[in-house]
């Protein structure tokens, strides 16, 4: 029998034993992209002229750049902790630590992989489009 | 002088054994845990019954105001349909039909969607978490209240012949120069519902996070619990910017302050910002937790858990990011930069991916279960071809230059009511048929159910479908009739046909639903078989939510956990027993669900009622711009609430420790981040911090957007009173800091003296802010009319500010918080952590920004 005040589990996963944020870095990360890109395309537009666009592009080419190598990192631990080569359980549905454990690291590498397809997509039209007409 | 001792925490054996479990409990164990329970959770009779504050009541209440606001709101769509049956229609009169129109999309959106998400969460979240009422249950009775007295006097002004006319996203310059009180109603009246459902996200998020049972860790809540924390959150980022508009609107409206006036400097562009803002993540606010309640029904028709858990719950959070990037792809036509434009059709393709991904969950779902067509099933079928098909319009409307072609025409009108339709309206009724057993304990008519659907899904697409058509012909929306020649007159008739379909199946769903069923006599306590806690529910109704919390360790406890019921009906699980006679509830870790503290909850009573009555004065006087009374409204609410909160909540209990059953002791007090107050401080803080930062962005939003922002030589903050400011509120900040910790170091009178200082710095600070900008005119121009926004934001916050430090004073004079109890101060001061950063910002923007952007 076990006693309430012995902290096993957060000893053993003390990883994600404070919070839930940590699933939801992929998707913070493409709102920071998202917002930066909006923002700076905003200003670039409205106070700065037409030789500005290239540089505008080019930084937001640099910052999606970065956003990918971010959400590619937390992904790659997020997968880890999923362990699913390890033990080949996709469902994670019992109730206890280790399940716990390796389903937020499951949903934070879904999470991981939403957010980069989202940047790429949010980073096309810098790719493309070379006016702010 | 020593430290007190701190707060004691839980001890006894944890997680319970299988031999302790099977235990059994003694009859007359039994009958008095039951019998004091009772007591405790009586339903106040009569006349009383109003004063209730069980989630249970008020979610019925909740659910039947929604639908009654939505059915006259239908209402009003059947009349709109009957003048354009036919061209040259002469049935309403332009003005009618404007007013028919902004009241059927402002009150869908705001009286029916969202408060039906709020009303259906309050009725079964805790249910689903064998909770025994939600943490706040005065707050949501009070919500309640708000959202009957606001919707009231919203939808009553069509009587009067005075309701807004400018369509319900009240577009400037058309509806700041609108003549008589149509907008004032709008604003004021809606953002009073706003704030209601403020609350009601405030107190679901802290219900999902520590309110689950024992055992049930994050990977086992069910799923809807998991879209409840997603919307809660939207809710908290999406609303509040609405709210900074309505603000800066409402003082365009009333004082000639000209944000959105061009001629002075304004721009009517922040307006559709802020809108749209608030308003496309609110169609995933009304989406989610529909598809939430199809998550629950999915895997009980199909017989087996739901396939990819985990791919739902990275569809929910994805969506509910993804959503607040779409927002411009309201505005495509408003001359934005082509790049820009560009990023909000790309996220708008790309929250495609996580919506189409929880579909396909339930599809597999279905297809690896041994389906059986129910009724709920049905509408969940029905639900998914309507929403995929408006889904498919989306994708296309997400297209800009597709879009500049349909802008403003019936296509917008027919995608939208099929994603509203596909995406809440069905599964909303779908969960009234599944869940119907538990809340009202009978069942609905098969027949008459089997009408209801296909009449809907028929007279929908009879309706909905056409209007593609008669978009791309070129109608556009809100035109109140149309010449013979344009040929769009058979089809406006085939949809007015349709309508009156809809009309006819609503009203078989209202006659079954409402309906006395007393022949029906005693219905099986799970009459679709379900694995998940609500229907653990007792057949007779009792009014405690559980007979005890049970110990969870499955996602579907009545599937894998088979004695589960039976030692939930025996009181052998937590807290089987109320002593004292008070309601409680079991209050547990975010994570792991591990018990934490045993959390009182409040009980019936009239001062919530009192309060929102008072509230509502306070937002409604306003409208007819009748100050005197509004602000006397203002400070009863406050002392409403003030009182309530004295009376009834963290009160030093007689006794530190409580068993809780199995042998578990857990306190009964808690202070700081293990008390459920601050998480909903904390969270309310969050959504508080996000209209102050819309208000701020509306200052840099004037700069990038206008040449004359701050225009040449005007007049700028007097630069000492703003630094007198920020010093003032610092310094009312970390005098509440100290407060806090020589209070709990047992320092009782410095803190005291502490309490006394900071509400003098705090004011200090406001009087600074208003000094700062008092010589400033904010009628000439948007810039100091903003800056004079900001200083009102400012100081409102102060005065919140000085009104808890001194309820803290009070606390310490009069006992009621001690250095042991202290949550009240806690969650004070966390409070004043925000009114720091919010204080240092206005002041910074104050006091620093004309010099950087000059």
């Amino acid at each position: 029998m076990s006693d309430i005040r012995d902290e096993q589990d957060a000893h053993e996963f003390r990883a994600e034993a404070l919070s839930l944020w940590r699933i939801t870095f992929g998707p913070l990360i493409w709102a920071l992209h998202f917002v930066c890109s909006y923002g700076a395309t905003a200003l670039v537009c409205a106070k700065a002229g037409a030789e500005a666009v290239p540089v505008l592009r080019m930084g937001i080419g640099i910052g999606t750049l970065l956003a990918l190598a971010l959400i590619f990192w937390f992904g790659l631990q997020a997968w880890r902790q999923w362990d699913l080569r390890r033990d080949r359980e996709w469902e994670n549905d019992a109730g206890t630590g280790e399940d716990r454990h390796q389903f937020l690291g499951h949903a934070g590498f879904l999470l991981a992989a939403i957010s980069f397809i989202g940047v790429v997509y949010v980073a096309l039209p810098a790719l493309f489009i070379g006016t702010c007409a | 002088m020593t430290r007190p001792r701190t707060l004691p925490t839980a001890e006894g054996p944890y997680p319970p054994t299988e031999e302790m479990l099977n235990a059994p409990v003694s009859e007359a164990e039994q009958k008095r845990g039951g019998e004091e329970l009772r007591a405790a959770w009586k339903t106040p009779e009569g006349w009383r019954y109003v004063t209730a504050v069980n989630n249970s009541e008020v979610g019925k209440w909740y659910c039947l105001t929604a639908l009654a606001f939505m059915l006259i709101a239908g209402v009003l769509a059947l009349l709109m349909r009957v003048q354009l049956a036919y061209p040259d229609m002469t049935f309403l009169d332009a003005d009618r039909f404007n007013q028919f129109f902004t009241m059927h999309g402002s009150a869908m959106m705001f009286l029916f969607a969202v408060p039906m998400f709020e009303a259906i969460s309050i009725l079964i979240l805790p249910a689903f978490l064998g909770a025994r009422d939600m943490p706040f249950p005065r707050l949501s009775a009070y919500g309640y209240w708000c959202f009957l007295i606001g919707g009231c006097f919203v939808l009553g002004s069509l009587l009067f012949d005075a309701g807004p006319k400018a369509g319900w996203f009240m577009y400037p310059p058309l509806a700041t120069k609108e003549e008589g009180v149509g907008p004032d109603i709008w604003l004021l009246g809606l953002s009073f519902i706003e704030v209601a459902s403020i609350a009601a996200a405030v107190e679901l998020i802290v219900g999902a996070l520590k309110c689950r049972p024992p055992g049930m860790r994050v990977n086992i809540m069910p799923l809807y619990a998991w879209y409840v924390l997603v919307v809660g959150g939207m809710i908290l980022f999406a609303f509040p910017p609405l709210i900074a508009g309505d603000f800066l609107f409402e003082l365009e409206r009333s004082f000639d302050w000209p944000f959105f006036d061009p001629t002075r400097g304004g721009d009517p562009i922040l307006w559709q910002h802020l809108f749209w803002i608030f308003g496309h993540p609110e169609v995933y606010i009304v989406f989610l937790p529909s598809i939430a309640i199809a998550a629950m029904i999915v895997p009980t028709v199909a017989q087996r858990p739901i396939v990819g858990y985990s791919w739902i719950v990275l569809s929910a959070v994805g969506t509910g990011f993804l959503s607040f990037g779409l927002w411009v792809h309201h505005m495509f036509t408003t001359g934005l930069p082509q790049i820009s434009l560009g990023f909000f059709s790309a996220a708008s393709e790309a929250v495609v991916i996580p919506t189409g991904i929880q579909i396909f969950a339930f599809v597999a779902t279905l297809m690896v279960g041994r389906v059986k067509l129910t009724l709920p099933m049905l509408w969940i079928a029905g639900a998914l071809a309507i929403f995929v098909a408006g889904g498919l319009t989306g994708v296309m409307l997400a297209i800009v230059p597709f879009n500049w072609q349909v802008h403003d025409t019936y296509f917008i009108v027919a995608h939208l009511h099929y994603t509203l339709f596909g995406g809440m309206v069905f599964p909303v009724i779908a969960g009234v048929y599944y869940f119907y057993p538990f809340f009202a304990k009978k069942l609905l008519s098969e027949r008459l159910g089997l009408w209801a659907f296909w009449l809907i899904f028929s007279g929908f697409n009879i309706t909905f479908l056409p209007m593609h058509l008669t978009g791309l012909m070129g109608m556009p929306r809100r035109v109140f009739t149309y010449p013979e020649s344009s040929g769009w007159g058979w089809l406006n008739l085939i949809s007015t046909l349709g309508a009156f379909i809809v009309a006819a199946g609503f009203a078989v769903f209202l006659f079954d639903l409402l309906r006395p069923k007393k022949a029906q006599g005693q219905i099986p306590r799970n009459p679709w078989g379900a694995g998940t806690l609500e229907f653990s529910h007792d057949v007779p109704e009792e009014a405690w939510g559980a007979r005890s919390v049970p110990y969870v360790t499955s996602r579907y406890p009545l599937w894998d956990q088979p004695k589960l019921l039976a030692r939930m009906d025996a009181g052998r699980y937590y807290l089987p027993d109320a002593p004292e006679h008070q309601r409680e509830t079991i209050v547990t870790s975010v994570i792991d669900a591990k018990p934490v503290h045993v959390q009182r909850v409040t009980g019936p009573a009239w001062i919530t009622i009192l309060a929102a009555i008072f509230t509502g004065g306070a937002f409604i006087f306003p409208t007819f711009h009748i100050y005197t009374p509004a602000i006397i409204c203002a400070a009863f609410a406050i002392v409403c609430i003030m009182y309530w909160l004295w009376t009834s909540t963290a009160r030093p209990p007689k006794d530190d420790m409580r068993d809780a059953g199995l042998g578990l002791r857990l306190p009964t007090y808690a202070s700081g981040p293990q008390s459920v107050g601050w998480w909903g401080m904390w969270i309310t803080m969050l959504g508080d911090a996000t209209a102050f930062a819309s208000v701020v962005f509306g200052f840099f939003f004037y700069w990038t957007a206008r040449p004359d922002f701050p225009p040449e030589g005007a007049a700028h903050p007097a630069g000492l009173w703003v630094a007198v400011a920020a010093l003032a509120a610092v310094a009312a900040w970390a005098l509440t800091v100290a407060a806090r910790e020589s209070n709990a170091r047992g320092q009782v009178t410095l803190a005291r003296i502490a309490l006394l200082l900071a509400p003098l710095a705090a004011g200090a600070a406001g009087v600074a802010a208003w000094a700062a900008v008092r010589d400033l005119d904010p009628t000439s121009h948007v810039y100091p009319a903003i800056l004079w926004a900001l200083m009102v934001w400012l100081v409102v916050h102060l005065g919140a500010g000085v009104l808890m430090q001194g309820y803290c004073l009070a606390g310490s004079v009069f006992g009621k918080m001690t250095p042991r109890h202290d949550a009240e101060l806690r969650n004070v001061t966390l409070y004043w952590h925000f009114m720091a950063v919010k204080a240092l910002v206005t002041t910074a923007v104050l006091g620093l920004a004309p010099g950087w952007l000059t």
